[in-house]
């Protein structure tokens, strides 16, 4: 039987993110010091698949785990997070493929963070590798372009 | 000391990311306004796989970073994203926070020269400038 598909974004696909980075020991070896809060995914309003506000997932991760994944339409849910990354939905949806590295397309631009502390979030490189190696894992469905 | 994005280097996500870099750095470690204020020269950092490059301009009263290569650097880093941004992990030791050979990140960048994975022109003719950046980039 195939196996069932989760929109991205929303609240379903943000809770099998948590999951599969509490199943990821990968992460859990690489964040076990993690105190530095919580992590905003913001995904840019893109009308032509039909996301007509920016869609955000704060993932309050901690030591190693991911106690909590919440998702909101409206970049404020984001404001609360002490880490924001952003990028277009087609940025995402490379960056979830592992077409991107997330610390190369920072670099180029594609990914941009617009809060937090970098030298930190430079220190746990191999964690947020292993956060977009943990997205991977969610069986995904991306949206198509509108006719 | 000023940290400033040069016309276009906005739109460099490596750019950006240095100049957020330097002046987090700055404002959690204040001695490094010190350092940056004897900085005098041009270094250019190239990410090979990324395909982006940076100048940095020193100038004693700051630094301006600008998309690409500009004018003739003293010093030229070139190598991949891992390797490069391994360069700002190298452990350090001590007030003068010298890099630490026995560290993890400071093994492995090292492998990384002998292999010529990452590689560092002009280091002898500019060895200051050299050391005072890994210092001002360094996250350790």
């Amino acid at each position: 039987m195939a196996e069932q598909q989760i929109d991205f974004p929303s609240a379903e696909w943000a809770a099998a993110f948590r999951d599969a980075i509490n199943d990821n020991p990968v992460y859990a070896k690489h964040a076990a010091d993690w105190t530095h809060g919580s992590v905003a995914l913001v995904c840019h309003a893109e009308p032509a698949v039909g996301l007509h506000e920016d869609a955000v997932i704060v993932l309050d991760t901690h030591q190693g785990r991911c106690r909590d994944a919440s998702f909101a339409m409206g970049r404020q849910a984001a404001e609360r997070a002490d880490f924001v990354i952003e990028a277009s939905y087609e940025r995402w949806r490379e960056v979830l493929a592992g077409r991107i590295d997330p610390i190369k397309g920072m670099m180029q631009g594609k990914l941009r963070l617009t809060k937090g502390h970098l030298p930190t979030m430079l220190k746990y490189v191999e964690s947020s590798r292993a956060l977009v190696s943990s997205a991977a894992r969610v069986p995904t469905r991306f949206r198509e372009r509108l006719a | 000391m000023s940290v400033t994005l040069a016309p276009g280097a906005a739109d460099n996500g490596f750019a950006s990311m240095l100049a957020a870099l330097i002046a987090q750095n700055l404002d959690a470690h204040p001695e490094l306004r010190a350092l940056l204020a004897h900085m005098e020269g041009r270094v250019a950092i190239v990410v090979e796989d990324a395909e982006v490059s940076v100048t940095l301009q020193f100038d004693r009263v700051g630094v301006t970073l600008h998309d690409g290569i500009r004018g003739i650097p003293d010093v030229t880093i070139r190598g991949s994203a891992d390797d490069i941004t391994r360069t700002s992990r190298i452990e350090r030791l001590g007030r003068l926070g010298l890099p630490d050979p026995r560290g993890v990140h400071a093994k492995e960048a090292l492998r990384a020269l002998r292999e010529r994975r990452l590689r560092i022109y002009g280091a002898l003719g500019s060895p200051l400038l050299l050391a005072r950046l890994t210092r001002l980039l360094s996250v350790d």
